[in-house]
């Protein structure tokens, strides 16, 4: 019986860059499922630091790379794999993807330097956050009470999307600097 | 380190905007934005009268021990006197919300403001 020929898998160098950033972003996203939080669906998302990092750095196709593999392995770890709290991920991973992919596009037309990484994170906080709710409220709790929430949600977004945006925003600079 | 170095003007232009928007949707969503716009007054088994609010007027209704007067003033609708022992429909007060109720049992009465869409189906106390 002949051997059968072991399975062989050509992987490039963006393949391996794409799994370290991944990884490190995997790691941020579980150490941030075992923090309390107050409210329930308020949490910082400070793996979408990673995210917008590698979107400024190598573009957006590895940025929705890093941010997708990020949803299904921590769900993978947490053990939250098809749960509602990983629709709810999935959903807002794509939202934010779609969002920043626009705004990719419309940055060159805005005056001046064009949005930095406060910007970016803010918009794709606040996109994230729109889209958890809404498949939060067609999903999970179809009722219209749900929108209630949407103030304090909202508020939260706003303040982890800036919060996050200066992290990248001075990751940047500051490798930036390291490399100068 | 300087959060406003590490932000461009259009960042900051988008920042500015995000912020102003906050307290609106505090207001939208949890503002008063249910000002009832009718009562129905509700007399033993008899099928219920609508009043509107915005006509200040009163309205006498006679029930199995007496006659209650409800008074309507500004929006707002009350009980002003009733020949019940309590006067519980009285100490109720003014009533100019969406879903809010008042009732003198003795009497067999109810108010229910109601606005465009009724906020409660029923309310069990």
């Amino acid at each position: 019986m002949p051997t059968p020929k072991p399975i062989q898998f050509h992987t490039t160098p963006d393949d391996h860059r794409i799994a370290a950033l991944a990884a490190l972003a995997i790691g941020i996203h579980i150490i941030e499922a075992a923090l309390p939080s107050p409210i329930p669906g308020v949490k910082p998302g400070l793996a979408n630091v990673i995210t917008l990092f590698v979107l400024f750095r190598y573009g957006w196709k590895d940025a929705a790379w890093v941010s997708l593999l990020r949803v299904l392995a921590g769900s993978l770890l947490i053990g939250s794999f098809l749960t509602p709290t990983f629709m709810l991920s999935l959903s807002g991973a794509c939202a934010s993807l779609a969002a920043l992919g626009l705004l990719c596009r419309l940055n060159t037309h805005l005056p001046g330097q064009g949005l930095g990484a406060v910007g970016f994170s803010l918009i794709a906080a606040i996109s994230h956050m729109t889209a958890q709710l809404v498949v939060a409220r067609y999903l999970i709790i179809p009722h219209d009470g749900l929108f209630h929430l949407l103030p304090v949600l909202m508020t939260a977004a706003v303040i982890f999307g800036i919060v996050s945006g200066l992290i990248t925003q001075s990751l940047l600079n500051h490798l930036d600097q390291q490399s100068a | 380190m300087n959060p406003l170095a590490l932000m461009t003007k259009s960042d900051i232009v988008f920042v500015g905007i995000a912020i102003m928007l906050l307290p609106w949707l505090y207001i939208a969503f949890w503002g008063d934005g249910n000002s009832g716009e009718l009562a129905r007054i509700q007399v033993g088994k008899q099928t219920p009268v609508l009043i509107s609010l915005q006509t200040a007027q009163r309205y006498t209704f006679a029930g199995p021990l007496g006659n209650s007067i409800i008074e309507v003033k500004d929006g707002r609708i009350r009980f002003i006197s009733s020949p019940c022992k309590g006067k519980q429909c009285i100490h109720s007060g003014w009533l100019s919300k969406n879903g809010d109720f008042a009732a003198c049992l003795p009497n067999l009465m109810s108010i229910t403001v109601s606005g465009h869409h009724p906020r409660f189906d029923s309310i069990n106390f």
